[in-house]
Protein backbone atom coordinates (compact mmCIF):
# COMPACT_ATOMS: atom_id res chain seq x y z
CA UNK A 1 0.00 0.00 0.00
CA UNK A 2 2.80 2.57 0.98
CA UNK A 3 4.38 1.90 -2.64
CA UNK A 4 1.13 3.15 -3.76
CA UNK A 5 1.69 6.57 -2.57
CA UNK A 6 4.85 7.50 -4.53
CA UNK A 7 4.72 9.78 -7.48
CA UNK A 8 5.51 7.59 -9.89
CA UNK A 9 1.85 5.98 -8.90
CA UNK A 10 0.14 9.42 -9.84
CA UNK A 11 -2.01 7.67 -13.06
CA UNK A 12 -3.46 5.50 -10.71
CA UNK A 13 -4.50 8.42 -8.32
CA UNK A 14 -6.30 10.01 -11.25
CA UNK A 15 -7.98 7.20 -12.24
CA UNK A 16 -9.56 6.76 -8.69
CA UNK A 17 -10.35 10.45 -7.88
CA UNK A 18 -12.34 10.04 -11.67
CA UNK A 19 -13.80 7.17 -10.25
CA UNK A 20 -14.34 8.70 -7.11
CA UNK A 21 -15.68 11.53 -8.31
CA UNK A 22 -18.26 9.31 -10.65
CA UNK A 23 -19.39 8.05 -7.93
CA UNK A 24 -19.99 10.65 -5.17
CA UNK A 25 -21.33 12.92 -7.82
CA UNK A 26 -24.79 11.52 -8.46
CA UNK A 27 -25.30 11.64 -4.78
CA UNK A 28 -24.70 15.99 -4.83
CA UNK A 29 -25.86 17.02 -8.20
CA UNK A 30 -29.28 18.52 -8.43
CA UNK A 31 -30.26 16.55 -11.48
CA UNK A 32 -30.22 13.12 -12.40
CA UNK A 33 -28.57 11.44 -16.03
CA UNK A 34 -31.57 10.87 -17.45
CA UNK A 35 -33.82 13.96 -16.27
CA UNK A 36 -34.97 16.45 -18.90
CA UNK A 37 -34.95 20.06 -18.14
CA UNK A 38 -36.98 21.48 -20.89
CA UNK A 39 -36.44 24.98 -19.67
CA UNK A 40 -32.92 24.49 -20.68
CA UNK A 41 -31.92 22.65 -23.97
CA UNK A 42 -28.22 22.80 -24.95
CA UNK A 43 -27.63 25.37 -22.12
CA UNK A 44 -23.77 26.22 -22.33
CA UNK A 45 -21.67 25.93 -19.41
CA UNK A 46 -22.17 27.04 -16.20
CA UNK A 47 -25.85 28.43 -17.03
CA UNK A 48 -28.17 27.87 -14.14
CA UNK A 49 -26.94 24.56 -12.04
CA UNK A 50 -25.59 22.88 -15.17
CA UNK A 51 -22.17 22.89 -14.85
CA UNK A 52 -21.47 21.72 -17.96
CA UNK A 53 -24.65 22.72 -19.39
CA UNK A 54 -27.48 20.55 -21.40
CA UNK A 55 -27.13 18.12 -23.77
CA UNK A 56 -29.63 18.30 -27.20
CA UNK A 57 -32.66 17.27 -25.44
CA UNK A 58 -32.29 19.45 -21.60
CA UNK A 59 -29.66 16.59 -19.74
CA UNK A 60 -27.29 17.25 -17.42
CA UNK A 61 -24.08 16.85 -18.84
CA UNK A 62 -21.94 16.60 -15.30
CA UNK A 63 -24.68 14.30 -14.51
CA UNK A 64 -24.29 12.17 -17.43
CA UNK A 65 -20.85 12.42 -17.48
CA UNK A 66 -20.56 10.64 -14.16
CA UNK A 67 -23.25 7.62 -14.92
CA UNK A 68 -21.61 7.05 -17.95
CA UNK A 69 -17.98 6.95 -15.83
CA UNK A 70 -19.49 4.62 -13.39
CA UNK A 71 -20.94 1.96 -16.16
CA UNK A 72 -17.47 2.23 -18.12
CA UNK A 73 -15.47 1.49 -15.87
CA UNK A 74 -17.53 -1.41 -14.03
CA UNK A 75 -18.34 -2.95 -17.15
CA UNK A 76 -14.22 -2.62 -17.27
CA UNK A 77 -13.41 -3.62 -13.89
CA UNK A 78 -16.01 -6.48 -14.63
CA UNK A 79 -14.40 -7.84 -17.72
CA UNK A 80 -10.95 -7.65 -16.95
CA UNK A 81 -11.62 -10.24 -13.76
CA UNK A 82 -13.30 -12.47 -16.17
CA UNK A 83 -10.32 -12.38 -18.75
CA UNK A 84 -8.26 -12.54 -15.47
CA UNK A 85 -9.75 -15.70 -14.06
CA UNK A 86 -10.36 -17.54 -17.77
CA UNK A 87 -6.23 -16.33 -18.85
CA UNK A 88 -5.23 -18.03 -15.13
CA UNK A 89 -7.12 -20.89 -15.66
CA UNK A 90 -6.27 -21.62 -19.37
CA UNK A 91 -2.54 -20.95 -18.99
CA UNK A 92 -1.46 -22.46 -15.59
CA UNK A 93 -2.78 -25.92 -16.92
CA UNK A 94 -1.57 -25.29 -20.47
CA UNK A 95 2.11 -24.42 -18.35
CA UNK A 96 1.37 -26.77 -15.49
CA UNK A 97 0.40 -30.12 -17.73
CA UNK A 98 3.32 -29.17 -20.02
CA UNK A 99 4.05 -31.40 -23.37
CA UNK A 100 1.26 -32.39 -25.75
CA UNK A 101 -1.63 -30.36 -23.91
CA UNK A 102 0.20 -27.55 -23.36
CA UNK A 103 1.21 -27.89 -27.02
CA UNK A 104 -2.77 -27.88 -28.20
CA UNK A 105 -3.50 -24.89 -25.63
CA UNK A 106 -1.13 -22.71 -26.80
CA UNK A 107 -1.81 -23.14 -30.80
CA UNK A 108 -5.21 -22.80 -29.65
CA UNK A 109 -4.60 -18.96 -28.24
CA UNK A 110 -1.84 -18.07 -31.43
CA UNK A 111 -5.05 -19.33 -33.51
CA UNK A 112 -7.26 -16.71 -31.66
CA UNK A 113 -5.14 -14.16 -31.84
CA UNK A 114 -5.01 -13.91 -35.52
CA UNK A 115 -9.26 -13.62 -35.78
CA UNK A 116 -10.87 -10.73 -36.37
CA UNK A 117 -12.18 -10.93 -32.91
CA UNK A 118 -14.38 -7.80 -32.73
CA UNK A 119 -16.49 -9.03 -35.35
CA UNK A 120 -17.33 -11.74 -33.30
CA UNK A 121 -18.07 -10.07 -30.33
CA UNK A 122 -20.53 -7.61 -32.87
CA UNK A 123 -21.68 -10.48 -34.14
CA UNK A 124 -22.58 -11.64 -30.37
CA UNK A 125 -24.17 -8.88 -29.29
CA UNK A 126 -26.43 -8.45 -32.40
CA UNK A 127 -27.65 -12.03 -31.65
CA UNK A 128 -28.01 -11.89 -28.00
CA UNK A 129 -29.66 -8.92 -27.07
CA UNK A 130 -27.53 -5.91 -25.85
CA UNK A 131 -27.22 -7.35 -22.22
CA UNK A 132 -24.76 -5.61 -20.04
CA UNK A 133 -23.70 -8.77 -18.63
CA UNK A 134 -23.57 -10.04 -21.89
CA UNK A 135 -20.71 -6.91 -22.80
CA UNK A 136 -18.79 -7.92 -20.06
CA UNK A 137 -18.35 -11.71 -20.46
CA UNK A 138 -18.19 -11.32 -24.41
CA UNK A 139 -15.29 -8.42 -23.69
CA UNK A 140 -13.48 -10.69 -21.45
CA UNK A 141 -13.88 -13.93 -22.70
CA UNK A 142 -11.47 -12.25 -25.82
CA UNK A 143 -9.44 -10.28 -23.61
CA UNK A 144 -7.84 -13.31 -21.58
CA UNK A 145 -5.31 -14.12 -24.50
CA UNK A 146 -2.15 -12.14 -23.43
CA UNK A 147 -3.25 -13.27 -20.28
CA UNK A 148 -2.99 -16.68 -20.44
CA UNK A 149 0.80 -16.36 -22.56
CA UNK A 150 1.83 -14.51 -19.32
CA UNK A 151 0.48 -16.68 -16.91
CA UNK A 152 1.75 -19.95 -18.62
CA UNK A 153 5.39 -18.44 -19.39
CA UNK A 154 5.20 -17.65 -15.50
CA UNK A 155 4.13 -21.43 -14.37
CA UNK A 156 6.67 -22.93 -16.61
CA UNK A 157 9.49 -21.36 -15.39
CA UNK A 158 8.08 -21.97 -11.65
CA UNK A 159 7.56 -25.56 -12.07
CA UNK A 160 11.60 -25.97 -12.18
CA UNK A 161 11.96 -24.16 -8.81
CA UNK A 162 13.45 -26.03 -5.61
CA UNK A 163 9.91 -25.51 -3.86
CA UNK A 164 7.50 -26.58 -6.38
CA UNK A 165 9.74 -30.22 -7.15
CA UNK A 166 9.79 -30.42 -2.85
CA UNK A 167 6.05 -30.15 -2.76
CA UNK A 168 5.63 -32.41 -5.54
CA UNK A 169 8.05 -34.59 -3.57
CA UNK A 170 6.21 -34.53 -0.30
CA UNK A 171 2.72 -35.75 -2.56
CA UNK A 172 1.07 -32.09 -2.76
CA UNK A 173 -1.85 -32.64 -5.48
CA UNK A 174 -1.47 -30.39 -8.73
CA UNK A 175 -4.41 -28.21 -7.69
CA UNK A 176 -2.86 -27.85 -4.00
CA UNK A 177 0.96 -26.71 -5.53
CA UNK A 178 -1.62 -24.38 -8.27
CA UNK A 179 -3.32 -22.43 -5.79
CA UNK A 180 -0.94 -22.21 -2.53
CA UNK A 181 3.15 -21.94 -3.78
CA UNK A 182 2.33 -20.83 -7.80
CA UNK A 183 -0.37 -18.68 -7.83
CA UNK A 184 0.98 -16.08 -4.80
CA UNK A 185 4.13 -16.15 -7.09
CA UNK A 186 2.32 -15.19 -10.15
CA UNK A 187 -0.17 -12.58 -8.55
CA UNK A 188 2.36 -9.60 -9.49
CA UNK A 189 2.74 -10.28 -13.02
CA UNK A 190 -1.12 -11.09 -12.67
CA UNK A 191 -1.95 -7.71 -11.42
CA UNK A 192 0.08 -5.58 -13.89
CA UNK A 193 -1.39 -7.35 -17.05
CA UNK A 194 -4.85 -7.27 -15.22
CA UNK A 195 -3.99 -3.47 -15.36
CA UNK A 196 -3.00 -3.49 -18.66
CA UNK A 197 -5.94 -5.27 -19.84
CA UNK A 198 -8.46 -2.50 -17.85
CA UNK A 199 -8.02 0.03 -20.70
CA UNK A 200 -8.40 -2.37 -23.79
CA UNK A 201 -11.53 -3.49 -22.30
CA UNK A 202 -12.61 0.19 -22.19
CA UNK A 203 -11.76 0.92 -25.56
CA UNK A 204 -13.71 -2.55 -26.62
CA UNK A 205 -16.90 -1.03 -24.41
CA UNK A 206 -16.36 2.04 -25.72
CA UNK A 207 -16.53 1.35 -29.60
CA UNK A 208 -19.41 -1.20 -29.39
CA UNK A 209 -21.49 1.74 -27.41
CA UNK A 210 -20.43 3.68 -30.36
CA UNK A 211 -21.54 1.52 -32.79
CA UNK A 212 -25.20 1.49 -30.58
CA UNK A 213 -23.68 -2.48 -29.57
CA UNK A 214 -22.96 -1.54 -26.30
CA UNK A 215 -24.68 -0.92 -23.07
CA UNK A 216 -28.11 0.55 -23.75
CA UNK A 217 -30.43 3.60 -22.94
CA UNK A 218 -31.32 4.19 -20.27
CA UNK A 219 -28.07 3.33 -19.25
CA UNK A 220 -25.16 5.27 -20.28
CA UNK A 221 -21.47 5.00 -20.72
CA UNK A 222 -18.45 7.21 -21.95
CA UNK A 223 -18.77 5.59 -25.79
CA UNK A 224 -22.43 6.53 -25.82
CA UNK A 225 -21.67 9.66 -24.36
CA UNK A 226 -19.02 9.69 -27.24
CA UNK A 227 -21.70 9.02 -29.65
CA UNK A 228 -24.49 11.55 -28.99
CA UNK A 229 -21.31 14.21 -28.75
CA UNK A 230 -20.53 13.36 -32.23
CA UNK A 231 -23.68 13.53 -33.72
CA UNK A 232 -23.99 17.10 -31.70
CA UNK A 233 -20.76 18.34 -32.47
CA UNK A 234 -21.62 21.44 -35.09
CA UNK A 235 -24.33 22.64 -32.57
CA UNK A 236 -22.47 21.74 -29.12
CA UNK A 237 -18.87 20.82 -28.97
CA UNK A 238 -18.71 20.58 -25.42
CA UNK A 239 -20.85 17.49 -25.61
CA UNK A 240 -18.16 15.43 -27.55
CA UNK A 241 -15.01 17.42 -25.96
CA UNK A 242 -16.45 16.27 -22.35
CA UNK A 243 -16.76 12.87 -22.51
CA UNK A 244 -14.06 12.00 -25.39
CA UNK A 245 -11.31 14.38 -23.46
CA UNK A 246 -12.41 11.92 -20.19
CA UNK A 247 -12.03 9.14 -22.05
CA UNK A 248 -8.72 9.46 -23.54
CA UNK A 249 -7.67 10.90 -19.90
CA UNK A 250 -8.67 7.35 -18.14
CA UNK A 251 -7.06 5.68 -21.28
CA UNK A 252 -3.75 6.98 -21.05
CA UNK A 253 -3.74 7.14 -17.38
CA UNK A 254 -4.09 3.39 -17.29
CA UNK A 255 -2.11 2.35 -19.95
CA UNK A 256 0.81 4.42 -18.34
CA UNK A 257 0.19 2.80 -14.93
CA UNK A 258 -0.02 -0.89 -16.46
CA UNK A 259 3.13 -0.53 -18.53
CA UNK A 260 4.73 0.67 -15.33
CA UNK A 261 3.68 -2.25 -13.14
CA UNK A 262 4.56 -4.74 -16.29
CA UNK A 263 8.08 -2.82 -15.86
CA UNK A 264 8.60 -3.83 -12.43
CA UNK A 265 7.42 -7.30 -12.61
CA UNK A 266 9.31 -8.38 -15.55
CA UNK B 1 -0.41 -23.65 -44.04
CA UNK B 2 -3.26 -23.21 -41.34
CA UNK B 3 -4.60 -20.79 -43.60
CA UNK B 4 -7.87 -22.33 -44.88
CA UNK B 5 -9.02 -24.51 -42.13
CA UNK B 6 -8.64 -21.09 -40.18
CA UNK B 7 -10.80 -19.11 -42.70
CA UNK B 8 -12.95 -22.08 -42.86
CA UNK B 9 -13.66 -22.57 -39.13
CA UNK B 10 -14.19 -18.54 -39.35
CA UNK B 11 -16.67 -18.90 -41.98
CA UNK B 12 -19.28 -21.47 -40.49
CA UNK B 13 -18.47 -20.07 -36.97
CA UNK B 14 -20.13 -16.98 -38.13
CA UNK B 15 -22.66 -18.93 -40.00
CA UNK B 16 -24.11 -20.44 -37.37
CA UNK B 17 -23.63 -17.76 -34.67
CA UNK B 18 -25.80 -16.13 -37.26
CA UNK B 19 -28.75 -17.80 -37.66
CA UNK B 20 -28.75 -18.50 -33.88
CA UNK B 21 -30.12 -14.81 -33.52
CA UNK B 22 -33.55 -13.97 -33.22
CA UNK B 23 -35.22 -12.16 -35.74
CA UNK B 24 -34.75 -12.16 -39.47
CA UNK B 25 -33.89 -10.12 -42.50
CA UNK B 26 -37.85 -9.62 -43.52
CA UNK B 27 -38.94 -8.49 -40.48
CA UNK B 28 -40.21 -4.36 -41.23
CA UNK B 29 -41.98 -2.01 -39.97
CA UNK B 30 -45.27 -4.11 -41.22
CA UNK B 31 -45.17 -8.26 -40.60
CA UNK B 32 -45.11 -9.96 -43.82
CA UNK B 33 -48.44 -12.10 -44.87
CA UNK B 34 -47.23 -15.44 -43.71
CA UNK B 35 -47.31 -16.80 -47.42
CA UNK B 36 -45.26 -13.78 -48.39
CA UNK B 37 -42.43 -14.96 -45.41
CA UNK B 38 -42.66 -18.94 -46.45
CA UNK B 39 -42.04 -17.62 -49.92
CA UNK B 40 -39.09 -15.60 -49.37
CA UNK B 41 -37.97 -18.22 -47.24
CA UNK B 42 -37.82 -20.60 -50.02
CA UNK B 43 -36.85 -17.78 -52.77
CA UNK B 44 -33.49 -17.47 -50.70
CA UNK B 45 -33.13 -21.16 -49.74
CA UNK B 46 -33.50 -20.31 -45.61
CA UNK B 47 -36.33 -23.28 -45.62
CA UNK B 48 -33.33 -25.81 -46.04
CA UNK B 49 -31.67 -27.50 -43.05
CA UNK B 50 -28.99 -25.03 -41.92
CA UNK B 51 -25.89 -27.59 -42.46
CA UNK B 52 -27.42 -27.86 -45.90
CA UNK B 53 -27.38 -24.17 -46.55
CA UNK B 54 -23.82 -24.24 -44.88
CA UNK B 55 -22.83 -26.38 -47.66
CA UNK B 56 -24.54 -24.57 -50.13
CA UNK B 57 -23.11 -21.47 -49.15
CA UNK B 58 -19.30 -22.79 -48.84
CA UNK B 59 -19.32 -24.42 -51.75
CA UNK B 60 -20.54 -21.31 -53.87
CA UNK B 61 -18.19 -18.80 -52.41
CA UNK B 62 -15.23 -21.29 -53.29
CA UNK B 63 -16.62 -19.88 -57.27
CA UNK B 64 -16.34 -16.14 -55.90
CA UNK B 65 -20.20 -16.26 -55.01
CA UNK B 66 -20.92 -14.44 -52.26
CA UNK B 67 -24.92 -14.63 -52.64
CA UNK B 68 -27.37 -11.57 -53.05
CA UNK B 69 -27.67 -9.37 -50.08
CA UNK B 70 -30.91 -10.08 -48.59
CA UNK B 71 -32.05 -6.20 -47.54
CA UNK B 72 -30.31 -4.37 -50.36
CA UNK B 73 -32.15 -6.42 -53.25
CA UNK B 74 -30.98 -5.08 -55.98
CA UNK B 75 -27.29 -5.89 -55.36
CA UNK B 76 -25.63 -9.22 -54.99
CA UNK B 77 -22.84 -9.14 -51.83
CA UNK B 78 -20.33 -9.09 -54.52
CA UNK B 79 -21.24 -5.98 -55.89
CA UNK B 80 -21.72 -4.19 -52.47
CA UNK B 81 -17.93 -5.55 -51.13
CA UNK B 82 -16.72 -4.85 -54.84
CA UNK B 83 -17.57 -1.25 -54.04
CA UNK B 84 -16.42 -0.92 -50.39
CA UNK B 85 -13.37 -2.98 -50.34
CA UNK B 86 -11.18 -0.67 -52.23
CA UNK B 87 -12.41 1.94 -49.85
CA UNK B 88 -11.58 0.43 -47.10
CA UNK B 89 -8.39 -1.29 -48.63
CA UNK B 90 -7.18 2.44 -49.29
CA UNK B 91 -7.75 3.47 -46.00
CA UNK B 92 -6.10 0.80 -44.40
CA UNK B 93 -2.73 0.04 -46.55
CA UNK B 94 -2.39 4.53 -46.27
CA UNK B 95 -2.61 4.17 -42.37
CA UNK B 96 -0.03 0.90 -42.29
CA UNK B 97 2.11 3.05 -44.45
CA UNK B 98 2.11 6.23 -42.32
CA UNK B 99 2.02 4.32 -38.73
CA UNK B 100 5.42 2.76 -40.18
CA UNK B 101 6.90 5.83 -41.37
CA UNK B 102 6.01 7.99 -38.24
CA UNK B 103 6.97 4.84 -35.49
CA UNK B 104 10.08 4.27 -37.33
CA UNK B 105 11.46 7.69 -37.60
CA UNK B 106 10.00 8.42 -33.90
CA UNK B 107 11.50 5.12 -32.13
CA UNK B 108 15.07 4.98 -34.37
CA UNK B 109 15.24 8.97 -32.91
CA UNK B 110 14.48 8.29 -28.84
CA UNK B 111 16.83 5.24 -29.28
CA UNK B 112 19.58 7.18 -30.46
CA UNK B 113 18.99 10.04 -27.57
CA UNK B 114 18.34 6.87 -25.14
CA UNK B 115 17.78 8.28 -21.58
CA UNK B 116 17.89 12.03 -22.84
CA UNK B 117 14.82 14.54 -22.31
CA UNK B 118 14.04 14.06 -26.04
CA UNK B 119 13.96 10.12 -25.74
CA UNK B 120 11.22 10.59 -22.92
CA UNK B 121 9.21 12.97 -24.22
CA UNK B 122 9.22 10.90 -27.91
CA UNK B 123 8.29 7.82 -25.73
CA UNK B 124 5.54 9.79 -23.36
CA UNK B 125 3.89 10.78 -26.83
CA UNK B 126 4.02 7.88 -28.06
CA UNK B 127 2.09 6.18 -24.75
CA UNK B 128 -0.58 8.23 -25.16
CA UNK B 129 -0.62 7.84 -29.19
CA UNK B 130 -1.35 4.07 -28.68
CA UNK B 131 -4.27 5.01 -26.32
CA UNK B 132 -6.55 7.23 -28.31
CA UNK B 133 -9.49 5.25 -29.31
CA UNK B 134 -10.46 6.13 -33.42
CA UNK B 135 -13.51 7.14 -32.23
CA UNK B 136 -12.66 9.66 -30.37
CA UNK B 137 -9.82 11.22 -32.47
CA UNK B 138 -12.08 10.78 -35.64
CA UNK B 139 -14.69 13.58 -34.48
CA UNK B 140 -12.59 15.75 -33.11
CA UNK B 141 -10.33 16.05 -35.94
CA UNK B 142 -13.61 16.50 -37.91
CA UNK B 143 -14.75 18.74 -35.37
CA UNK B 144 -11.60 20.55 -35.55
CA UNK B 145 -10.57 20.92 -39.59
CA UNK B 146 -13.75 20.37 -40.36
CA UNK B 147 -15.72 22.55 -38.98
CA UNK B 148 -13.82 25.39 -36.98
CA UNK B 149 -10.99 25.59 -39.28
CA UNK B 150 -13.20 24.49 -42.95
CA UNK B 151 -10.37 22.97 -44.15
CA UNK B 152 -10.76 19.62 -44.94
CA UNK B 153 -13.85 17.69 -45.96
CA UNK B 154 -16.33 16.27 -42.95
CA UNK B 155 -17.86 13.20 -44.60
CA UNK B 156 -18.45 11.42 -47.62
CA UNK B 157 -15.45 10.61 -50.32
CA UNK B 158 -15.95 14.30 -52.87
CA UNK B 159 -13.29 14.75 -55.21
CA UNK B 160 -9.06 14.86 -54.77
CA UNK B 161 -7.54 12.82 -51.91
CA UNK B 162 -8.63 14.89 -49.33
CA UNK B 163 -11.45 13.32 -47.60
CA UNK B 164 -9.07 10.86 -46.94
CA UNK B 165 -6.75 12.76 -44.52
CA UNK B 166 -8.37 12.57 -41.66
CA UNK B 167 -9.75 9.33 -41.49
CA UNK B 168 -6.13 7.92 -42.46
CA UNK B 169 -4.41 9.93 -39.47
CA UNK B 170 -7.28 8.65 -36.88
CA UNK B 171 -6.43 5.41 -37.97
CA UNK B 172 -2.81 5.72 -37.81
CA UNK B 173 -2.48 7.55 -34.87
CA UNK B 174 -2.52 4.57 -31.80
CA UNK B 175 -0.28 2.15 -34.82
CA UNK B 176 2.04 4.32 -34.85
CA UNK B 177 2.66 5.00 -31.06
CA UNK B 178 2.85 1.44 -30.72
CA UNK B 179 5.41 0.92 -33.49
CA UNK B 180 7.68 3.90 -32.22
CA UNK B 181 7.87 1.80 -28.88
CA UNK B 182 8.19 -1.32 -30.16
CA UNK B 183 11.56 -0.18 -32.55
CA UNK B 184 12.55 1.98 -30.08
CA UNK B 185 13.09 -1.24 -27.40
CA UNK B 186 14.33 -3.39 -30.31
CA UNK B 187 16.99 -0.86 -30.88
CA UNK B 188 17.83 -0.21 -27.57
CA UNK B 189 18.46 -4.28 -27.16
CA UNK B 190 20.25 -4.41 -30.43
CA UNK B 191 22.90 -1.68 -29.81
CA UNK B 192 24.08 -4.00 -26.53
CA UNK B 193 24.98 -6.38 -28.68
CA UNK B 194 28.17 -8.10 -29.67
CA UNK B 195 28.18 -7.03 -33.74
CA UNK B 196 27.64 -3.72 -32.83
CA UNK B 197 30.60 -3.41 -30.51
CA UNK B 198 32.46 -4.84 -33.38
CA UNK B 199 31.56 -2.05 -35.61
CA UNK B 200 31.91 0.53 -33.35
CA UNK B 201 35.51 -0.30 -32.75
CA UNK B 202 36.38 -1.12 -36.14
CA UNK B 203 35.32 2.58 -36.48
CA UNK B 204 32.62 2.65 -39.18
CA UNK B 205 30.25 5.81 -38.94
CA UNK B 206 27.61 5.87 -36.25
CA UNK B 207 25.02 6.41 -39.22
CA UNK B 208 26.03 3.45 -40.76
CA UNK B 209 25.80 1.50 -37.62
CA UNK B 210 22.41 2.22 -36.90
CA UNK B 211 20.81 1.94 -40.42
CA UNK B 212 22.82 -1.06 -41.47
CA UNK B 213 23.50 -3.01 -38.55
CA UNK B 214 21.17 -1.70 -36.23
CA UNK B 215 17.55 -1.64 -37.32
CA UNK B 216 17.06 -4.22 -39.55
CA UNK B 217 17.34 -6.65 -36.73
CA UNK B 218 15.44 -4.07 -34.12
CA UNK B 219 12.03 -4.09 -36.20
CA UNK B 220 11.74 -7.88 -35.73
CA UNK B 221 9.47 -7.09 -32.95
CA UNK B 222 7.60 -4.47 -35.17
CA UNK B 223 7.14 -7.36 -37.81
CA UNK B 224 5.48 -9.74 -35.51
CA UNK B 225 3.15 -6.78 -34.86
CA UNK B 226 1.70 -6.52 -37.81
CA UNK B 227 -0.46 -9.04 -37.85
CA UNK B 228 -2.56 -7.60 -34.55
CA UNK B 229 -1.80 -4.38 -36.06
CA UNK B 230 -3.75 -5.07 -39.28
CA UNK B 231 -6.89 -6.89 -37.57
CA UNK B 232 -6.76 -3.57 -35.15
CA UNK B 233 -6.72 -1.22 -38.48
CA UNK B 234 -9.79 -3.63 -40.05
CA UNK B 235 -11.75 -2.61 -36.13
CA UNK B 236 -10.88 1.23 -36.58
CA UNK B 237 -11.96 1.63 -39.98
CA UNK B 238 -15.70 0.38 -39.05
CA UNK B 239 -15.41 3.54 -37.10
CA UNK B 240 -13.83 5.39 -39.27
CA UNK B 241 -15.97 4.93 -42.12
CA UNK B 242 -18.92 5.21 -39.85
CA UNK B 243 -17.62 8.52 -38.52
CA UNK B 244 -16.57 9.73 -41.79
CA UNK B 245 -19.26 8.72 -43.89
CA UNK B 246 -17.22 6.53 -46.15
CA UNK B 247 -19.03 3.75 -48.01
CA UNK B 248 -16.82 1.11 -47.37
CA UNK B 249 -16.55 -2.41 -46.10
CA UNK B 250 -17.08 -1.40 -42.41
CA UNK B 251 -20.09 0.48 -42.82
CA UNK B 252 -22.29 -3.01 -45.05
CA UNK B 253 -20.92 -4.54 -42.15
CA UNK B 254 -22.55 -2.83 -39.01
CA UNK B 255 -25.59 -2.02 -41.38
CA UNK B 256 -25.83 -5.57 -42.25
CA UNK B 257 -25.25 -6.90 -38.83
CA UNK B 258 -28.34 -4.61 -37.32
CA UNK B 259 -30.50 -5.70 -40.25
CA UNK B 260 -29.76 -9.28 -40.12
CA UNK B 261 -28.86 -9.51 -43.60
CA UNK B 262 -26.85 -12.81 -43.74
CA UNK B 263 -24.71 -13.00 -46.85
CA UNK B 264 -23.79 -9.51 -46.23
CA UNK B 265 -21.90 -9.87 -43.21
CA UNK B 266 -20.82 -13.26 -43.94
CA UNK B 267 -19.17 -11.83 -46.82
CA UNK B 268 -17.84 -9.06 -45.04
CA UNK B 269 -16.85 -11.52 -42.08
CA UNK B 270 -15.12 -13.91 -44.81
CA UNK B 271 -12.65 -10.84 -46.26
CA UNK B 272 -12.03 -9.69 -43.63
CA UNK B 273 -11.03 -12.89 -41.99
CA UNK B 274 -9.09 -13.64 -45.36
CA UNK B 275 -7.06 -10.11 -45.43
CA UNK B 276 -5.97 -10.47 -41.48
CA UNK B 277 -4.59 -14.12 -42.32
CA UNK B 278 -3.04 -12.96 -45.73
CA UNK B 279 -1.02 -9.89 -43.56
CA UNK B 280 -0.17 -12.47 -41.26
CA UNK B 281 1.12 -14.54 -43.88
CA UNK B 282 2.85 -11.22 -45.14
CA UNK B 283 4.24 -10.77 -42.27
CA UNK B 284 6.10 -14.07 -41.44
CA UNK B 285 8.07 -13.14 -44.95
CA UNK B 286 8.96 -10.08 -43.76
CA UNK B 287 10.26 -11.52 -40.64
CA UNK B 288 12.30 -14.18 -42.32
CA UNK B 289 13.64 -11.03 -44.14
CA UNK B 290 14.35 -9.47 -41.23
CA UNK B 291 16.14 -11.66 -39.11
CA UNK B 292 17.69 -14.95 -41.43
CA UNK B 293 17.53 -17.26 -38.57
CA UNK B 294 13.42 -17.50 -39.19
CA UNK B 295 13.80 -18.80 -41.99
CA UNK B 296 14.91 -22.38 -41.37
CA UNK B 297 11.82 -23.10 -38.62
Amino acid sequence: MKALLKRDHWPLWVVLSVMALALILPAILPWTYDQIDWDAVRAPAFSGSHIFGTDEIGRDRLARLAAGTQVTLMVAIAAALVSLVVGIAWGATAGWVGGKVDEAMMRFVDALYALPFMFIVILLMVIFGRSILLVFVGIGLVEWLTMARVVRGQVMALKQRPFILAAEAAGSPPLTIILKHILPNIAGVALAYLMLTVPQVVMVESFLSFLGLGVQEPLTSLGILVKEGADDMDMTPLGLLLPGGLLVLLLVCLTIEGERLRDTYS
Amino acid sequence: MTAVPTLLAIILASFFLMRLAPGGPFDGERPLPPETQAALQTAYGLDKPLWEQAWIYVSRLVQGDFGPSLVYRDFTVSELVAQGLPISLTLGGLAIILALLIGISAGLFAAVRAGKAADKTIMMIATVATALPTFVTGPALALFFGLWLDLLPVSGTGEGWSWLIMPVIALALPVSGAIAKLTRAGLATVLKQDHIRTARARGLPETKILFKHGLRPALVPVASYLGPAAAGLLTGAVVVETVFGLPGLGRYFVQGALNRDYPLVLGVVTLYAALIILFNLFADLIYGWLDPRMREG
